[in-house]
């Protein structure tokens, strides 16, 4: 399996297309390899810098409901919008050409640029014009096409797809353009900072804007009551492109119209702010082409009146519009926000997570909507971890796009006599049986759980030989290099029934069903005995509800059918419990976040969804609520002094907790208790569920880590802190990345009691 | 689109502290609500790294305070106003200097650009130019250094007002415009920088 192929031998154009698997895996090389450090400094930044700008945007949630509202109401009513803005663009004086493909839309812009005799076109940023491979027809017909803003430069000069949907050069640092520009011009200037290097490009530049004959931008609204654009940047390339040229054409995908310019009043707040993290950019160009302002006349010549085009593309649009799922993906602004925040992007950028034109979380539903399905395959990278949800300023659910996706893909790679003798003995609802094998098998922990419990000394041994794990790796893909926690030899329900609680319940109206989850119950039944423990500690009556699986693990494969009856089922088990009055308690965040979240797109039941989604909490989450609604002083129950394994603690909450706004409690409680407590900032672990198990990802799951564990070390500076983790799989990748044991906090509360 | 936002701006020394501490400081004033809009706008227009002049409105004033912050070389761009009255550039458009017809030589090589704004954003310290105007787009964007002048009851809270039927006459709404927030930059280069495409330097007059 392992290729070995030097990372710089491959080149990004070579691997921008991932329907083939080896070119994701080539690509995820290339990246780790020669990418990786400038693409972690600049989307981390991005990501930084996001939090702190939206926190300061008054109103910012009720800002994004109406962002959502707006944008469903025009994808709604986007053949209507698209009448009215055409004629918008004619009162203005302008002309609209609406083009059903890419070659069309190419088509009509070369004629008309041949028509004017345009040798210089100069173009602003347009992500679109990358879809529909613009410059490539216009170089065809001879005419010289001049990318302006700096990073499409760079891409121009280095002939590469963009890797970030806003920064499309982000993967490159300062040394690399340098070495770029010095190959390709030939220069003896001094071309070492970034004040030179952006001198370099301005120059040739500037001669271009004053030369063009035509600008072509992209747009990132359009008004469809007057024809107006929105446009945002930063280095003022748009605004050149826009204002000099006596004929401008603007070309953008339609589902960029919205009904009217006060529409744009969420976005300008939203965009720049969820984008790059500023509360405006440089430049907000609010335009109604052609302008009435004269163009600009070259030295030695004369102003030529105004001519503006309109030219909208379709491409696949309409499709995704009336596609159930795809649809949701119209709403996008581009604002850039859930690549930033994706752990995964943040260490492989748009070259390995993304495709031809789009990247990132949102990335696959465009390849797929615009492109073909298979071209989604880098989609595999988003691990569902969901941290880009919250984030989204028009509150689209990404994962469920990609397991969307995912699903399909399954589909389309056809059935096999083993894939459906596999899934039939595992129990994949039958529309899942053409999943892959290995997806089948991480859909199904649960059995393969219950089996190892159930024959725990056999299965560890046979987890310990170099054959087995050969076998694993080779059937299941579940790469050798990770070490397998051992199956316990009972399973938390076997364990919880033969406990006998020794305090009786003090607390009367908070009575508490937990759910035996199959991550602990056949995983770390000591770390749910360390809940229960924790929770009767401060007098709760704790029942304890029988196991089964939530559909989180098959979800994940793209299996939704089998989430769905495991979803269904799951809650139907739950419901007596919540009509008996009893709280739900999920010890594993990503079950926890299936209840609030995820069910909605599973459970036909939505009242039993609400009560479900309202009514379950992560174990701190709850004791923190109690401890406040009880006056129950935490530092006189739970004594971290008491506790043999000190004060010092770094705490990693996970990523779905954080999600369910569930991890901040954790961090309350134990500092109440006294213990000092450093918590990590990552946005996810890297080993996500199973993603980094897996042999395909083990080294980029791996990578992602790093972050993490650079934390924990910057962190205990020479002197240990105990490690501390809500989620079962950032319990493993902690483990693995840094060689020591990791306790779930519950652990860490009971070993205060006496 | 290149965004700058490199941590040299945000974290690191020189501008990028000042421009911390500057949206600091604006913020801080909003949550306050006891400072005017005039002074959340010059706080967050310098943490933007505009500079900022409040002057009184009359004729002398505000060509005093252009020609401060031109410099004393080359001719200086004018884009003759709309909104302001005429008469209060009555002064400035007496100097020599000052073009406001200029040929295609002096679009091209011109160290300075002045215009009117029409009106200003306070949180964001943002002015907004009327692009669509004669030459406002020009000038306020061909020269390295370009000067707005914006009275200041146009001073708007928050950008979203611009899109408000009763702001300002609707002229948000009519008009094509741009929000200038600080000197262009990037920072697809690597580190930011300021002054890419557009100007490198951008100073504001508030009118009192």
């Amino acid at each position: 399996m392992a290729t070995t192929v030097n990372p710089a031998d491959i080149q990004p154009r070579q691997v921008a297309n991932k329907s083939d698997k080896k070119a994701l895996l080539d690509a995820i090389r290339m990246t780790l390899g020669i990418q990786s450090a400038a693409i972690r400094h600049n989307t981390q930044t991005f990501n930084r810098n996001r939090y702190s700008a939206v926190a300061r945007i008054a109103d910012y949630e009720a800002m994004k409901d109406r962002a959502r509202r707006t944008k469903e109401a025009a994808i709604a009513n986007l053949p209507e919008l698209l009448r009215q803005l055409e004629t918008s663009v004619h009162a203005n004086g302008g002309y609209f050409f609406l083009a059903q493909t890419a070659a069309d839309a190419n088509r009509y812009i070369c004629d008309l640029l041949v028509k004017h005799q345009v040798k210089l076109v100069v173009k602003g940023k347009s992500i679109t014009s990358e879809e529909t491979r613009l410059n490539h027809t216009l170089e065809g017909a001879r005419i010289e096409v001049a990318e302006s803003d700096l990073a499409e430069f760079i891409l121009q000069v280095a002939d590469e797809q963009p890797s970030h949907i806003i920064a499309p050069a982000l993967h490159y640092s300062r040394e690399r353009i340098t070495a770029l520009f010095k190959r390709k011009f030939q220069t003896d200037l001094p071309l070492d900072t970034g004040e030179e290097l952006t001198r370099f490009a301005r120059e040739i530049l500037r001669q271009k804007f004053i030369a063009a004959d035509a600008g072509i931008s992209g747009a990132n609204l359009i008004a469809a009551d007057s024809g107006s654009l929105m446009l945002v940047e930063s280095e003022g390339n748009i605004r050149m492109t826009t204002l000099l040229p006596p004929l401008h054409i603007a070309i953008a995908g339609i589902e960029k119209v919205v009904p009217s310019r006060s529409d744009f009043q969420p976005f300008v707040e939203l965009l720049p702010a969820s984008a790059t993290g500023q509360p405006l950019t440089s430049y907000v160009s609010i335009l109604q082409p052609p302008l009435a302002a004269p163009s600009f006349a070259a030295p030695g010549k004369t102003a030529k009146p105004r001519e503006f085009h309109m030219v909208l593309i379709d491409n696949g649009r309409s499709a995704m519009r009336e596609d159930s799922v795809l649809h949701e993906a119209l709403y996008c602004i581009r604002c850039s926000a859930c690549l930033n925040v994706c752990a995964n992007f943040e260490t492989v950028g748009g070259h390995a997570f993304g495709g031809e034109t789009y990247s990132g979380g949102i990335g696959g539903s465009w390849e797929a909507g615009t492109g073909k399905l298979m071209n989604a395959r880098f989609s595999e990278l988003c691990t569902g971890c969901s941290r880009c949800v919250p984030q989204c300023p028009v509150r689209i659910d990404i994962p469920w796009l990609n397991q969307n996706l995912r699903q399909r893909m399954n589909q389309a790679d056809g059935s096999s006599f083993a894939k459906s003798l596999f899934g039939s003995l595992t129990g994949s609802a039958p529309e899942d049986r053409v999943a892959p094998v290995q997806k089948q098998f991480f859909a199904n922990y649960h059995i393969f759980g219950k089996w190892g419990t159930r024959f725990a000394s056999l299965a560890n041994l046979s987890n310990r030989s170099g054959a087995s794990r050969k076998v694993l790796e080779n059937t299941f893909g579940v790469d050798r290099r990770r070490e397998l926690s051992p199956f316990p030899t009972k399973t938390w329900e076997q364990v919880f029934r033969e406990e006998v609680p020794l305090k009786q319940a003090t607390i009367a109206e908070s009575r508490i069903a937990i759910l035996a989850d199959t991550f602990t119950n056949y995983g770390t039944p000591e770390r749910g005995m360390a809940v229960v423990a924790m929770l009767r500690a401060v007098g709760l009556d704790v029942v304890l509800t029988p196991s089964l699986p939530d559909g989180r693990a098959a979800m994940s494969q793209g299996m939704i059918a089998t989430a769905r009856e495991q979803a269904r089922a799951l809650a139907e088990m739950l419901r007596p419990f919540l009509d008996s009055g009893r709280k739900i308690v999920v010890v594993e965040p990503s079950v926890l976040a299936m209840l609030r979240f995820d069910n909605k797109h599973l459970l036909s039941d939505s009242d039993l969804f609400t009560a479900l989604a309202n009514n379950s909490f992560e174990p701190l989450q709850l004791l923190w609520q109690v401890a406040q609604e009880k006056d129950i002083d935490l530092s006189q129950v739970f004594p971290a002094a008491r506790s043999h394994l000190g004060l010092r603690l770094f705490y990693h909450s996970h990523c779905q907790q954080r999600t369910c706004n569930a991890a901040s409690q954790t961090i309350e409680v134990l500092r109440a208790c006294g213990f000092d407590v450093v918590t990590s900032s990552v946005e996810c672990c890297g080993m996500a569920g199973s993603f980094g198990y897996k042999h395909d990802y083990y080294e980029m799951g791996v990578a992602v880590g790093a972050d993490l564990f650079d934390q924990v070390r910057a962190a205990e500076n020479g002197s240990p802190r105990v490690l501390v983790a809500s989620g079962v799989s950032c319990h493993d990748q902690l483990q693995a990345g840094l060689g020591c044991s990791v306790l779930h906090p519950s652990e860490v509360l009971v070993s205060t009691l006496q | 689109m290149c965004y700058p936002s490199h941590p040299e701006v945000y974290s690191g020394a020189n501008i990028s502290a000042i421009s911390d501490k500057g949206i600091e400081m604006a913020s801080t004033a909003s949550q306050a609500g006891s400072q005017s809009l005039v002074d959340q706008f010059e706080a967050a227009a310098k943490a933007a790294a505009a500079t900022v002049e409040v002057v009184d409105r009359s004729p002398r004033d505000l060509c005093d305070a252009i020609l401060r912050a031109a410099g004393d070389q080359g001719c200086i761009l004018f884009a003759l106003p709309q909104d302001l009255p005429a008469e209060l550039f009555g002064d400035f458009v007496g100097n020599p200097r000052v073009q406001s017809d200029p040929t295609p030589e002096e679009w091209v090589n011109s160290p300075v650009g002045v215009t009117e704004a029409f009106a200003g954003v306070a949180r964001t310290g943002s002015v907004c130019i009327n692009v669509g105007h004669q030459r406002s787009g020009m000038a306020s964007l061909l020269a390295p250094l370009h000067i707005a002048v914006v009275a200041a009851e146009t001073i708007m809270p928050q950008p979203r007002d611009l899109f408000r039927n009763e702001v300002l006459d609707g002229k948000g709404l009519s008009r094509s415009f741009v929000f200038i927030t600080g000197p262009s930059a990037t920072a697809d280069m690597g580190p930011l920088v300021r002054g890419v495409h557009g100007p490198r330097w951008l100073h504001i007059i508030v009118l009192r």
